[in-house]
């Protein structure tokens, strides 16, 4: 049972007055009882010694008669439950016992003559009875005895009544005391903890009202306290809102509000049928300016774009930052594509305005993405993911694109969908399978090892390209899953392959930027130590994407793999980025020139630049190189003739499954291998 | 009214009779009584009462100055006989018995039917005074219980004592024999002086023998404890003179 506040403190005074009356008036009547009993005792004795007195006249005269009436007039007194006079021989000469009252005079009174002495005998011990007895005496001379029965019973009666009014009386002191008492905590401690309770829940409930101060006492104390703590919590509050809502940065709304916005206004237009469009905006090269300018260039170009962004816009429509450098407009009242058109126009204009940064001009372009409600999509998460979808769609084209969400989209959204879902069975129904590209020794065209390919068999499709499948794993996070069991599995065929005498060189292993981001060392390490592999046999290949992260994390776990031993290359090199400031940052073991650059050697002086500086960088940094897509001798013969160690491409072997890779290694020798390349071919 | 029982209780009781005869006589009669017998008796003899009611013996004894005119009927009887009781345990049936033995007698040596007439059943059965041991209770009840009380071994007085409500109260008669009893004797006398006009002594006694004839007359005697009046005359008595002789001889008991 829960005790109110007032409940609790009126119990307790209730209790504690209770319990004070109650001691009290126990001790007093404990008191009073006494004295009550000693007065009971002195009437008897009074009573006993009058009749002493008088008796021996009676007695000497044999005047029973007389005797009769003293004792009878004694046991008429209320207290008195006998009176008996005896000779001095011991005989009951005269008694008298009333026989109304208690039931000790009752019993009493049963007996006659001679027995009187024995039931006053056998009610000697009775807790009522006090037993008084007086000698009558006549010049000395024994003539008998008075004995006097009183009773407590009258005095315990009256002590009964007299506590039972003494209670009325202390119950009704006790709550009138307790009553008292509660009001005036009720007005002094309870009101003003109410009205403090009440404020509370205003400000629970987002309102921060002020308490009026009544008195300067702790509640006044705590009422000052109260409003300035409402005060300081209505200033969090409003941080915190604009924290939880507001990008920080620009000022704009961030994805939350975004989200309550499109929300709001999904309510809106199903209720009135109006449309609505959501621009997902991306900036084109954002982190070439970010890279290049620096992270504040970056936020001075955010805010500035977030800013023309809103100009451009009606007053109705919201800006929002989705975060990094995606912007997101939702455009309320649309009437027909032409105007979504010509506000896209107006984004797209308002963003690519140039803009001085650090000293340099700059245009930021960017593609957008739109979704119409409820065309496109009738949720916020449908037309966040479709404007997002039409957003790629729009890069793919070129810069300071805009383009709808069509179904031809939605297709392929839910094709993407569809192989998500596929995917996610791959492993488990055993559809993904290790192929190995072979790698060679540039120089002496001995094998070097092989880079671990993933490949799917589709049951239905037969082999999807990886470039197909990898980028919906990384989107659906199912490519850490998968980058394990690609590890895993080139380690247990390594293994298997040492098992059986035969060594299968380095293994090149490509593992996907969001593997960094999952701890990939100790896996490593995991399967390093499980299938006993040298750590240099294990190379384990990253692409240019996985610094883009420039994440401490991503440095921290390139550090750790080292430090194993594990050799890291720096895969496709050229094709991205190729930002020079990585080969300074982070230290890789290899470098692999992409084939795009291999096909062109030797006849295409551009590529043949190209490929110069980079083996001369790398060779300067201390890097090995490994050239990919090596599909003519006179491609190995340049590369040969820049001191290239290792080369992987159809002059040496195309990529093989397990089987054949392992064919090829049983076949030892070049020109075997050779042969066996054919056959393959 | 001699001092029978306790003054105070003799006046509540005869005060209706002496009220009920100022009454009718048409003067102030001023009812008496004194705290003992010898200063009743005292009275008695000086003549200062015109009206007297005492025992047997007082009246045999002042009977030159005083003429009986009624006599007072208790329990419905107008005579009661002298008796000797003994506790029904003592083993005791003939007076012969009570030789050697304490007998409680009420009142005093001149109480006609607590102690003269006790006293000549005892010299009719051959004991003198001196046989057994005399002891007095104060009034002739009490006699009887001391006798309950085994304070004596026998207890003279009326035979009416046993059905005395103060009697009967007090004690389990049933446990009490009476062992002997005389001849009825005329209970107590209402005398008036000889001096008294007749008259007057005629309407006194008309009064009294009357009180059964009315309601009033009735509830007064309630109120006195008895059941009637009836009128006396001096040879009514005459028993009572036989037996006082025979008891203390012609001159009775010295006064």
């Amino acid at each position: 049972m829960r005790l109110s506040l007032g409940s609790k403190f009126a119990l307790t005074v209730l209790v504690i007055l209770a319990v004070t009356m109650a001691a009290n008036t126990l001790y007093f009547f404990r008191a009073w009882a006494q004295l009550q009993e000693q007065q009971l005792v002195e009437r008897g004795r009074a009573l006993g010694r009058l009749i002493a007195l008088v008796s021996p006249e009676a007695m000497l005269g044999f005047d029973y008669l007389l005797l009769n009436d003293y004792t009878r007039e004694v046991a008429l007194r209320r207290d008195v439950v006998y009176a008996v006079i005896v000779t001095a021989q011991g005989a009951p000469v005269s008694s008298s016992v009333e026989s109304s009252g208690s039931p000790l005079k009752q019993r009493l009174s049963a007996a006659r003559g001679d027995d009187i002495l024995k039931a006053i005998e056998s009610v000697r011990d009775d807790p009522d009875l006090i037993g008084l007895e007086f000698p009558i005496v006549h010049n000395g001379m024994p003539l008998g005895r008075f004995l006097v029965g009183l009773s407590r019973e009258s005095v315990r009666g009256e002590l009964r009544v007299q506590l039972m009014i003494q209670a009325l009386i202390v119950t009704a002191i006790v709550l009138f005391l307790s009553g008292a008492i509660y009001a005036v905590f009720r007005l002094n401690v309870l009101f003003p903890i109410r009205r403090l309770i009440a404020a509370s829940r205003e400000v629970a409930r987002g309102e921060y009202p002020v308490v009026e101060v009544k008195s300067s006492d702790e509640f006044g104390l705590l009422a000052r306290a109260f409003n300035t703590m409402a005060a300081e919590v209505k200033e969090e509050q409003a941080k915190l809102h604009r924290q939880a809502n507001y990008d920080a940065l620009t000022g704009l709304p961030n994805r939350m509000m975004a989200f309550e916005r499109i929300t709001q206004e999904i309510r809106r237009a199903a209720r009135t049928g109006d449309r609505f469009a959501v621009y997902f905006i991306d900036l084109d090269n954002f982190k070439n300016i970010n890279d290049s300018l620096g992270h504040a260039a970056g936020d001075e170009l955010l805010i500035a774009v977030g800013g023309r962004l809103q100009a451009a816009l009606r007053s109705s429509d919201t800006v929002a930052r989705l975060g990094g450098d995606e912007f997101l407009v939702l455009a309320p009242d649309i009437t027909d594509e032409l105007q979504v058109k010509g506000i896209a126009e107006r984004l797209l204009h308002a963003a690519a305005e140039p803009l001085e940064l650090s000293g340099r001009r700059v245009s930021a372009q960017c593609s957008i993405g739109i979704a119409i409600f409820p065309d496109s999509a009738d949720t916020v998460e449908a037309l966040m993911v479709n404007a997002d979808e039409a957003m790629y769609q729009a890069k793919t084209q070129s810069h300071g694109s805009a383009i709808f969400f069509t179904e031809e989209m939605s297709a392929r959204m839910r094709e993407r969908m569809r192989l998500e879902e596929d995917l996610e069975q791959a492993i488990a129904h055993g559809q993904l399978e290790l192929h190995f590209q072979p790698m060679v020794v540039a120089a002496t065209e001995a094998h070097h090892g092989a880079e671990v390919l993933l490949r799917w068999r589709h049951p239905e499709r037969g082999y999807v390209a990886p470039a197909l499948f990898v980028p919906v794993a990384e989107a659906s996070g199912d490519i850490v899953r998968i980058g394990e069991w690609v590890l895993e599995e080139a380690c247990r065929a390594w293994a298997d392959w040492r098992a059986r005498g035969i060594d299968a060189g380095v293994l090149a292993v490509n593992v996907s930027r969001v593997q960094f981001r999952k701890r990939l060392s100790a896996h490593v390490a995991e399967m390093l130590v499980a299938y006993a592999i040298p750590p240099e046999r294990l190379e384990l290949e990253i692409t240019e994407s996985v610094l883009l992260d420039d994440h401490p994390e991503v440095a921290d776990e390139l550090a750790r793999l080292r430090a194993m031993k594990v050799r890291v290359s720096l895969d496709d090199f050229g094709t991205g980025y190729s930002s020079l400031s990585y080969l300074k940052r982070f230290r890789f073991d290899v470098l692999k020139i992409d084939r795009s650059f291999i096909n062109g050697l030797p006849e295409s002086a551009d590529d043949v630049s190209v490929v110069n500086a980079i083996f001369a960088m790398a060779h300067g940094l201390g890097l090995r190189v490994v050239a990919e897509g090596v599909e003519r001798r006179a491609q190995l013969e340049f590369i040969r003739g820049r001191r290239c160690e290792f080369a992987q491409g159809w002059l040496f072997s195309k990529a093989l499954d397990r089987a054949a890779y392992e064919a090829y290694l049983l076949a030892g020798s070049a020109g075997l291998r050779r042969q066996l390349k054919g056959a393959v071919a | 009214m001699f001092p029978r029982l306790k003054p105070t209780e003799m006046i509540s009781m005869y005060q209706p009779v002496a009220a009920h005869l100022g009454e009718r006589l048409g003067r102030r009669v001023v009812l008496v009584t004194t705290k003992d017998f010898e200063a009743f008796w005292q009275g008695v003899k000086a003549q200062r009462y015109d009206i007297v009611h005492y025992n047997q013996y007082h009246y045999i004894h002042s009977a030159y100055a005083y003429r009986v005119v009624a006599h007072q009927q208790e329990f419905g009887r107008k005579a009661v006989a002298g008796a000797l009781f003994v506790r029904a345990d003592s083993g005791i049936t003939e007076l012969k018995q009570l030789r050697g033995r304490t007998i409680m007698f009420g009142g005093g040596r001149d109480a006609m039917m607590s102690y003269i007439a006790p006293r000549y059943l005892l010299m009719q059965a051959g004991l003198k005074d001196e046989d057994f041991k005399s002891e007095f209770a104060v009034n002739p009840p009490n006699a009887l219980l001391a006798l309950y009380h085994r304070q004596a071994d026998a207890a003279g007085g009326g035979d009416i004592l046993v059905d005395m409500p103060a009697v009967k109260t007090a004690i389990d008669t049933g446990q009490l024999r009476m062992l002997a009893a005389t001849e009825p004797l005329l209970f107590l006398p209402w005398a008036v002086k000889r001096s008294m006009p007749a008259k007057l002594a005629g309407e006194v006694q008309s009064t009294l023998v009357g009180l059964g004839d009315s309601e009033a007359g009735r509830q007064v005697l309630r109120s006195a404890k008895v059941t009637g009046m009836g009128p006396a005359t001096d040879k009514d008595y005459d028993v009572h003179r036989r037996l006082t002789k025979a008891v203390f001889g012609a001159k009775g008991i010295a006064r």
